[in-house]
């Protein structure tokens, strides 16, 4: 039985419990407790504070003294102070608790399960300072340092509170859009299982990643992911390399897309949101980056792909209208293309019958290409929906430019060709995928 | 009837031969043991049976043919080459008479202390690709099924296959694709394909067997002769290890 996650992500109002100061090893508690008020400042909810220093402007110092009824609280504690202050403020109606507090005492942890049980709680933890994110409400219940979050329909699970950072630093660096965040900490309450079971209902979300440390249910995981795939792409990271063999095995056979690398989840995830499920594998290449491009035969293949070279119909429509463009195997446009040259290009390849998706491969700062070719690039991607198109801007300063122009379009910008031949490579297996549910 | 749900013939003896084992006190099942479990659930198995003596042996051997297979049969040997405890290609009776006190005088001083319920004398099987099923319960996942190519394959190069049980026949032949060795199963250097069919029967059953019985904790066949294809496959060995009982 899942529990109704609700309260977790859309609490109508919050209490915040911490203390602002603190000396020592308990100064960790007072950093995240500071962090995380500070982050509820865009929350369209009520929230409420009780700072135990009594140091925090607006803020209460006794814990049973805060408003009746209450969806989320927030408890930001060292555990000496846990076990006295938590009983006091659950005297008043809570519906879900995020625990920050950490390196519980067994007889703690056995103690805060009775409570839970008992009040019938809702528990994110302990040692989920990671805490929850919903952008679609403000929902900042986290100690990251001010994190910058786009609101979009990727949704992230987490266990570890420092891959929980990571992927929140991640989706600064790719200006991903996030739908909703959640780190379990040690997961003694609600667990990956229970966030995937909301998420799958979740109209905000579209792709969901989810970082594995352990798991102690495996069989009800996938069994979840089962259901889930069947709407959404899942896609898991394997955070630990204790997880191998079986663990493996069974994600794959649920339909799930594994990977190990922590760069890639990010970028491919969102991917798979703004371009379809690809039939084949045979990969068209359009570019101005020649140099570039020459390597994209090796890549491809080492994802399982292969280029497409276009049909001589294709190729005869492409250089009859632009005679500069070089076709030897990828489709060269020249370093003076502009949009409309990658316009025409892209649509002749997407209408070739032996092309399975198309990689463009772009360099921006040496050509004559500008941000609002890069958008109109963008158009064309909007447009086909059987065939996935995607950007690959492999000079770093290029794709920082592309990362911010693209961030809300349907064009997916990669990095590095590897990632975008991996990117493609999921894509096809989502597609294989969909298609084995189809026949079952 | 059994809880008012009626058993399957095979799930009943099943059953029986793992409640036989238990009642003894026994985790581990014998080969022989381990097949008619097998041959219940319906994997193809090479004909064993079990001679207490020599006679028994020969009278046995008259109707399984020559050649054939010895094997050392006793609930404390396991490791039944480790204790030179099997000779194969036995292509007479005057063969068996010598193998037979060989292997049981072999095994006595393997373990001295070893009960010897006698010798198997089993059908020989020709040459064919080996391969291993394997099952074992998972404690996270559960129910699970491995394949494998035998031999060094398994043992040094780690080239097996994962499934969750139970599993669709595209899930098991997506196994036996997957690993890196297929191409030796598909046929390669003009040798004919073996046949694949046959093994994705058998680990879908060993899938079915693990799900219905979470007390096997352990399950091995290994090998599994893979003939040419439409040949069949038949399980050569069965070690099947019961859980601790609840």
């Amino acid at each position: 039985m899942s529990p109704e996650l609700k309260a977790l992500f859309e609490p109508k109002s919050v209490v915040v419990l911490g203390a602002s100061e603190l000396m020592g090893e308990d100064s960790l508690y007072a950093m995240f407790f500071r962090f995380i008020v500070g982050n509820f400042s865009k929350f369209k909810g009520k929230v409420h504070i009780v700072d135990l220093s009594g140091k925090l402007e607006g803020s209460e110092k006794k814990p049973n003294r805060a408003p009746r009824d209450r969806d989320l609280a927030v408890v930001v504690l060292p555990k000496e102070l846990l076990e006295k202050n938590l009983p006091k403020l659950l005297t008043r109606k809570v519906r879900a608790l995020i625990l920050v507090s950490g390196d519980l005492e067994k007889k703690q942890e056995e103690g805060l399960s009775n409570l839970v049980k008992r009040k019938k709680l809702l528990l994110l933890g302990p040692n989920a300072a990671m805490g929850v994110i919903n952008t679609a409400n403000g929902l900042m219940a986290t100690a990251a340092r001010e994190p910058i979050i786009r609101r979009g329909h990727l949704a992230i699970i987490t266990q570890d509170s420092s891959i929980a950072a990571m992927m929140l630093d991640r989706v600064h660096f790719h200006n991903a859009g996030i739908s909703k965040f959640a780190c379990t900490g040690e997961g003694l309450g609600v667990d990956e299982t229970d966030l995937l079971e909301y998420l799958v209902r979740d109209k905000e979300t579209n792709a969901i990643c989810i970082c594995i440390n352990s798991l102690k249910n495996g069989r009800r995981f996938v069994e979840v992911i089962r259901e889930t795939v069947k709407e959404k792409p899942v896609m898991v990271l394997k955070a630990s390399p204790r997880l191998e063999g079986v663990f493996e095995a069974a994600l794959r056979q649920a339909g799930a897309l594994l990977t190990e690398n922590i760069g890639e989840l990010i970028p491919i995830a969102e991917g798979l949101i703004k371009q379809p499920p690809m039939r084949g594998n045979r990969i068209a290449i359009a570019t101005n980056f020649p140099g570039q491009a020459i390597l994209a035969a090796r890549y491809l293949s080492e994802a399982g792909l292969e280029i497409a070279t276009p049909s001589n119909e294709t190729a005869k429509k492409i250089t009859k209208k632009y005679p500069s463009v070089r076709i030897k195997g990828f489709v060269d446009l020249g370093a003076t293309a502009k949009a409309s040259h990658y316009k025409f290009v892209i649509e002749q390849l997407l209408s070739d019958e032996g092309v399975a998706g198309v990689m463009v491969i772009n360099a921006i700062r040496s050509s004559l290409l500008e941000s609002e070719d890069l958008c109109e690039i963008a158009e064309v991607a909007k447009k086909s929906n059987d065939k996935p198109v995607i950007d690959v801007v492999t000079c770093d300063e290029d794709y920082a430019i592309a990362r911010e122009i693209l961030a809300d379009t349907k064009l997916p910008a990669y990095d590095r060709i590897e990632n975008g031949a991996r990117a493609l490579k999921m894509h096809n297996l989502r597609w294989k995928m969909l298609e084995k549910l189809k026949q079952k | 009837m059994f809880l008012g749900v009626s058993m399957t013939a095979e799930k009943r003896k099943v059953t029986e031969i793992i409640n036989l084992v238990q009642n003894e006190g026994r985790r581990e099942l014998l080969e022989l043991e381990g097949k008619q479990v097998l041959a219940a659930w319906g994997i193809p198995v090479n004909r064993t049976e079990l001679a207490k003596n020599l006679e028994e042996a020969v009278r046995i051997a008259r109707e399984v043919h020559y050649p054939l297979v010895i094997k050392i049969a006793s609930p404390n040997i396991l490791h039944k080459s480790e204790a030179k405890g099997v000779k194969v290609g036995i292509a007479s009776e005057l063969e068996l008479r010598q193998a037979f006190n060989e292997v049981v005088n072999n095994a006595r001083a393997y373990n001295p202390n070893a009960n010897i319920l006698g010798v198997t004398i089993q059908e020989y099987l020709p040459p064919a690709r080996e391969v291993v099923v394997g099952g074992l319960q998972d404690p996270s996942f559960g129910a699970t099924v491995m394949f494998g190519l035998g031999g060094v394959w398994v043992e040094v190069l780690k080239d097996v296959s994962f499934r969750l049980a139970p599993l669709s026949a595209e899930d098991a032949r997506e196994m036996i694709q997957e690993i890196k060795g297929y191409p030796v199963l598909a046929g390669t250097r003009g040798a004919p394909p073996a046949d694949v069919d046959a093994l994705v029967d058998i680990i879908q059953k060993v899938g079915q067997l693990m799900h219905e019985f979470p007390e096997i904790a352990e399950l091995d066949i290994n090998p599994v002769f893979a003939f040419q294809s439409g040949k069949g496959a038949v399980a050569a060995d069965a070690r099947i290890v019961l859980g601790e009982k609840k």
